[in-house]
């Protein structure tokens, strides 16, 4: 340690022409660390606002010792791609976009956690993160009398693969299903469908995510879809800014904004009462990255019952991220150095009983913390609650 | 000193659908990702960490079309300095022996001091290829090594045997090494080493650079043959038993048995 | 007559399982074929051996030296090669080991004689000769057959039952061949230190999830792990709560697995402890909530709480065992 840093401007280039361009802008003001969710995690630092200066020397897994590396590596799969940095920086330096240049470079020579490689060849091989079969796509609708999509319907339903296949994620599924249906809107599923693969992309697996994200497209362009109602914010914000890149042209709405347009205009009318105090959390892609704040809020509003609480500080463009983001659903972080740890404490602070959330990965990751820090806090998706109220 | 290390590219199958294609003795591979064979990475990072100590080089090489230079270059980047693909066509269809022969054939020409190779690819796990070759070239091996000690011109091998069991074996120089998972801990490719590894060659020799004759390699080379793929028969899924416990632990315990666990 | 031929493992005065399935099944083998039964026993005061293998074959070909205290591929090959000089076996049945994998690909090579490992089953089909070997993990399996009808094939323990053939076979002694010394040595065995398991070599994996409730509860299935011979691995949540160390965890941020047997005590069967063990041969799994997931994956399932059904299970397993 110490010593003269020799730059390695190559490095630094190879590095940049992988979509590191905003490294040049950071001047080092460090504002992003604050914000950063790591920060609040007292075991763990992560320095965000040293990664574009790194890239700028080119520095990045410069050394020769490979436990350093392996650390460096380490950190360098942390990001979870929150982009609470993004948000406040006052150049609009995307370290995110840094990080993910950076994975892009690495993960083609097989540096990469070998569970998000996973992820990457089951989503590859099967179109879902869990491995399972394409042909299960759909079972989560059983017995609902959904039917396939034909293109003289309205909406294209695009669960997430966690609300198609895993068992808690069928339930946000379903309800959204149910809400459609009660409301009589025209939509219909495919299941031939793959991952939208935000993750793989976030994660640097840029080949893998360019060609499964070009079937997706084909698909729906000869199923003749139009707009894409989905559940996941994930899956939301890349169906509508980064399928463009590749061809798309589909109108993308999540599913808190259906539900909220539903309510206005008299479709589902909330009748029992939930008398819980309940806070929102806002999902990091769905607030931060798309500025949907106000229409969750409006369909939590509209339950009877319902008192709606703010994290103080924390909520809205503040909200402190789940951890699942950047390819972090798939990675396991010791006890004491989990996001969604710091992020629960806050919410329990506000004395609520339940939290309400948007996204199925933010649903995954706070009931799994729930179990394991036994914790008295329920936790549902905005369209549960709603579906309870009817 | 020379080392040689041999290294396979293989399906990521583990958790994957892997299907039967139309010809009834291949999968489907399309839907597929690959990877350097698990047991050859740690067999590459052994002979990294064996330069690292007593200086020299380390080859890697491998039998592939040219897709394998993905894994040779991800080889080249973790380490090591020149890269060998033997390549032709009728390589296809290949058995164990007349890979370790093809293999065998190009080593002819590299002076080596020793051979690393993975104990079994995740593939066709067939755990034969590496003590063919050592067999083809004459030198004495050791299998599943879990430790390598290297003293002026011998080598002290620990081979993992069942239960947790080691043999400790001793050889001169040259020998083949086959090498276990967990020997050691592979390292990442950085981003130098992988800029390192972009002006490193990969060097290819074809079936007449070996002096090989069509004869003798791919399926027609080959006198084992896999004629048929099929997936095993799939039992009754969660057979629910029934009753007290004392019942179902009586149920159980004779399933056990027949299936020979107790 | 021609001849089955099956290498004799013995390893620290014992002669190891694998040889009796493999000569129970050389006996249905040679019997479709006419053929003689042979066991080849290398060793060294292992005339004790002789005996219990001559119960099993027609003939036991004994080689008595020295030098075959232990086991050297080696020494083996050179010996084997002789005995080859009266006569080549249609087939010959090593045990798929650590040994038989450190001795069959070489041999193979001296005696030109093709070879096929890990056989799960091996057949002749009129003059064919076709062994059945799994693929990919497992998820295939592959018949293979052998060019010129007569082979050497490395076969996987446990993958027949042994039945007493009651067999009265004579035990010929045959000499040890001069040459050249091996080049490689033996020099001792290592023990494995106790308290270092790797759950990805085990046969056997009892793993336990969430509803174990407390860390104290986990006697009571590491006894049922132990009656089995088998190790105790667990989900994420018991290693997060520091009950087992992280090298114990199964799943996709864990280890996978692919035992034999997997018995899955109160865990829920969430997708990411699945897919480390989906690959077991045998699944079982215990857990009072009839709707858990885990049972989608399991071979047989008991819908009970664990502490009811685990002691008893461990009890019987017992009793069976010292029976």
């Amino acid at each position: 340690m110490g010593g003269i840093i020799t730059p390695n401007l190559e490095i630094r280039d190879i590095i940049v022409e992988a979509g590191a361009e905003d490294a040049y802008k950071c001047f080092q003001c460090g504002k992003c660390m604050s914000l950063c969710p790591w920060y609040q995690v007292e075991t763990v630092l992560f320095p965000v606002y040293r990664i574009p200066q790194a890239v700028r020397l080119g520095i990045v897994t410069g050394s020769d010792d490979k436990d350093e590396i392996a650390k460096e590596v380490e950190e360098m799969f942390r990001c979870v791609g929150c982009e609470a940095c993004t948000q406040r920086c006052p150049v609009g330096v995307s370290v995110p976009n840094v990080v993910r240049a950076i994975r892009r470079i690495l993960v083609e020579y097989g540096t990469c956690p070998s569970e998000l490689k996973a992820v990457v060849s089951k989503i590859y091989n099967v179109g879902n993160p869990l491995g399972e079969p394409r042909e299960r796509r759909t079972n989560w609708a059983e017995g609902l009398n959904i039917p396939t999509y034909k293109s003289d319907m309205e909406f294209l339903y695009f669960p997430c693969c966690l609300s198609a296949y895993d068992s808690r994620g069928k339930e946000v599924a379903r309800a959204t299903a149910k809400l459609l249906k009660q409301a009589n809107v025209s939509f219909g599923i495919l299941g031939a469908e793959s991952c939208c693969c935000e993750a793989i992309r976030r994660v640097g697996a840029e080949k893998t995510f360019c060609e499964v994200a070009k079937s997706n497209i084909e698909l729906f362009h000869s199923a003749g879809v139009r707009k894409i109602l989905t559940t996941s914010p994930h899956c939301y914000s890349t169906l509508k800014t980064e399928y463009p890149e590749l061809g798309a042209d589909f109108e993308v709405v999540h599913h808190t904004q259906l539900l909220c347009r539903l309510l206005q205009e008299g479709k589902l009318v909330p009748e029992k009462s939930l008398p819980h105090k309940v806070v929102y959390h806002d999902p990091c892609t769905l607030g931060r990255h798309s500025g949907v704040y106000d229409e969750p809020r409006e369909v939590l509003r509209s339950i009877p019952g319902l008192q709606l609480i703010e994290v103080e500080n924390f909520c809205r463009e503040y909200s402190v991220c789940c951890g699942a983001g950047g390819g972090g659903m798939w990675l396991d972080w010791p006890m004491d150095e989990r996001i969604s740890n710091v992020r629960l404490e806050q919410v329990l602070a506000t004395g609520a009983e339940l939290l309400a959330v948007a996204c199925p990965y933010c649903l995954q990751m706070f009931e799994d913390t729930v179990k394991s820090m036994n914790l008295k806090l329920t936790v549902k998706d905005v369209s549960e609650l709603l579906v309870e109220s009817l | 000193m020379e080392i040689v290390v041999c290294v396979k590219r293989v399906p990521q199958t583990e958790e994957a659908e892997v299907i039967v294609d139309s010809s009834g003795a291949d999968i489907v591979k399309d839907r597929l990702t690959y990877d350097m064979n698990e047991s050859d990475v740690y067999a590459l990072e052994e002979a990294v960490l064996l330069k690292e100590k007593f200086g020299g080089t380390v080859t890697l090489v491998s039998i592939g079309p040219q897709e394998t230079d993905d894994v040779l270059r991800m080889g080249l980047a973790k380490g090591g300095d020149v890269a060998l693909r033997l390549w032709d066509p009728c390589f296809v269809h290949s058995d164990g022996y007349v890979t370790a022969s093809i293999l065998a054939r190009a080593m002819k020409e590299i002076s080596f001091d020793l051979v690393l190779t993975g104990c079994i690819a995740t593939d066709d796990g067939r755990s034969q290829v590496g003590g063919m070759l050592a067999g083809l070239l004459g030198i004495p091996h050791a299998s599943y090594v879990t430790r390598v000690e290297i003293e002026e011109r011998t080598v002290t091998a620990h081979s993992e045997l069942e239960a947790g069991l080691i043999q400790v074996n001793r050889m001169p120089m040259p020998a083949l090494l086959t090498i276990q998972t967990g020997i050691n801990e592979p390292r990442y490719a950085s981003l130098i080493s992988i800029k390192r590894a972009t002006s490193k060659e990969i060097r290819v020799l074809t079936m007449d650079d070996l002096g090989l004759e069509e004869a003798t390699v791919g399926g027609m080379g080959s006198t084992t043959r896999i004629m048929k793929l099929a997936p095993p028969e799939v039992g009754k899924r969660a057979e629910i038993l029934k009753g007290t416990p004392e019942q179902v632990s009586d149920t159980l315990t004779e399933i056990l048995k027949k299936k020979g666990m107790i | 007559m021609s001849a089955i031929s099956v290498l004799a493992e013995h390893r620290r005065g014992e002669l190891r399982d694998v040889t009796f399935e493999m000569l129970v099944r050389g006996r249905e083998l040679a019997e479709k074929r006419g053929a003689a039964l042979i066991a080849i026993l290398l060793g060294h005061q292992v005339d004790n051996f002789a005996q219990r293998l001559s119960e099993y074959a027609d003939r036991v070909i004994l080689v008595d030296h020295p030098d075959l205290i232990h086991f050297n591929p080696e020494i083996y090959r050179k010996v084997l090669t002789s005995l080859t000089k009266n006569g080549r076996p249609v087939l010959v049945l090593i045990g798929h080991t650590a040994f038989g994998v450190d001795v069959a690909p070489g041999l193979s090579v001296d005696l030109n004689l093709a070879l096929v490992t890990d056989c799960v089953d091996i057949r002749f089909e009129g003059d064919q000769l076709i062994a059945v070997r799994q693929m990919y993990g497992g998820k295939l399996n592959a018949e293979v057959s052998f060019a010129e009808g007569e082979g050497l094939a490395t076969i996987r323990p446990g993958s027949c039952a042994v039945r007493p053939l009651g067999l009265h076979g004579e035990i010929v002694k045959a000499d040890y061949p001069a040459g050249e010394p091996p080049r490689r040595e033996f020099v001792h065995y290592i023990e494995a230190p106790p308290g270092e398991v790797d759950i990805t070599q085990a046969d056997v994996i009892v793993a336990v999830g969430r509803g174990l409730k407390e860390k104290a509860n986990l006697s009571i299935v590491e006894e049922l792990a132990s009656s089995l011979g088998g190790v105790l691995a667990c989900s994420r949540p018991i290693v997060d709560a520091g009950w087992l160390p992280k090298d114990r965890q199964v799943g996709s941020s864990g280890k996978t697995v692919k035992p034999k047997l997997y018995i899955a005590v109160g865990i829920s069967g969430a997708f990411q402890h699945v897919t480390g063990m989906k690959g077991s041969d045998t699944i079982i799994a215990i857990n009072k909530d009839p709707n858990a997931p885990v049972f989608n994956e399991a071979d047989y399932g008991i819908v009970e709480d664990l502490f009811k059904v685990v002691p008893v299970l461990k009890g019987k397993i017992v009793e069976l065992r010292s029976s």
